[in-house]
């Protein structure tokens, strides 16, 4: 049972959890988006996105100089079922919804300046983190 | 979602998933037939029961020198569904299956043994 103890260690901790929680709500999102959300560095964030990427939770697309991550669990898979019963769970939690709504602001900021030119496509790659 | 974080790591550990699928599997276990299926020291065995007491996942009843434990989570909680998708995951595992035939195998084994005795836990008390 190592495989499933390894399962969950990849869920043991605060910041990782987090994350799959904004991934479960924003779909793709690059790590200047985690790191703005959670207002965490750089590095942690990509430390636990490699985390997320070893054990097979996200999958990544690189775009300019950022990485970007969303889910790639399988359909009924251990890990889907686990998703959604951590979805359940954080649903009833107002430090989730606290932070679902912070998501959502952060990408809104993300966007507002840039309507006016670019294609949206070019625009995840040309945002710097801003911390 | 430090809570979260918690539960999760009380799952995080290949000895105490083996513990909460063995008592899955049987309502009410003493810490000696934890250590006989598993082949663990009693120190190891008491000290996961113990981490998953605190955690609020089992429940214990003293019976002369052993603990007995047993699963107590509450119906519907965000645990008694984690435990649920646990069993989900689990049954599909040879190594799984093999630990309850063991199981079976073991309470057999101390049935036997015990035959005249009073009370299983009289004999739960010999079995080690």
């Amino acid at each position: 049972m190592r495989a499933e103890a390894r399962f969950f260690k990849s869920l043991a901790d605060e910041t990782r959890l987090k994350i799959l929680w904004l991934l479960l709500e924003g779909g793709e999102l690059c790590v200047c988006d985690v790191i703005g959300a959670l207002g965490i560095t750089q590095s942690k964030a990509s430390r636990h996105l490699r985390y997320l990427y070893h054990l097979g939770w996200v999958t990544d697309r690189r775009e300019g100089l950022l990485m970007n991550y969303r889910l790639c669990v399988p359909p009924g898979s251990p890990g889907e079922k686990q998703l959604k019963l951590l979805t359940e769970m954080f649903d009833s939690l107002p430090e989730a919804q606290a932070l679902r709504a912070h998501l959502h602001e952060w990408l809104g900021k993300k966007r507002q300046p840039k309507v006016r030119d670019a294609p949206e496509e070019k625009e995840v790659s040309s945002i710097e983190p801003s911390l | 979602m430090k809570k979260e974080a918690q539960l999760f790591k009380s799952l995080a550990d290949e000895t105490r998933l083996r513990i909460l699928w063995l008592l899955m599997a049987k309502e009410e276990l003493c810490v000696c037939d934890i250590m006989g299926v598993l082949g663990i020291t009693q120190s190891k065995a008491s000290r996961h029961l113990r981490y998953l007491y605190h955690l609020g996942w089992v429940t214990d009843r003293r019976e002369a020198v052993w603990m007995n434990y047993r699963l107590s989570v509450a119906p519907g909680s965000p645990e008694d569904k984690q435990l649920k998708l646990l069993a989900d995951i689990l049954s599909s595992r040879p190594e799984a299956q093999a630990l309850k035939d063991r199981l079976e195998q073991w309470l057999a084994a101390k049935g036997q043994s015990k035959e005249g005795a009073a009370s299983e836990g009289a004999a739960a008390c010999q079995c080690s």
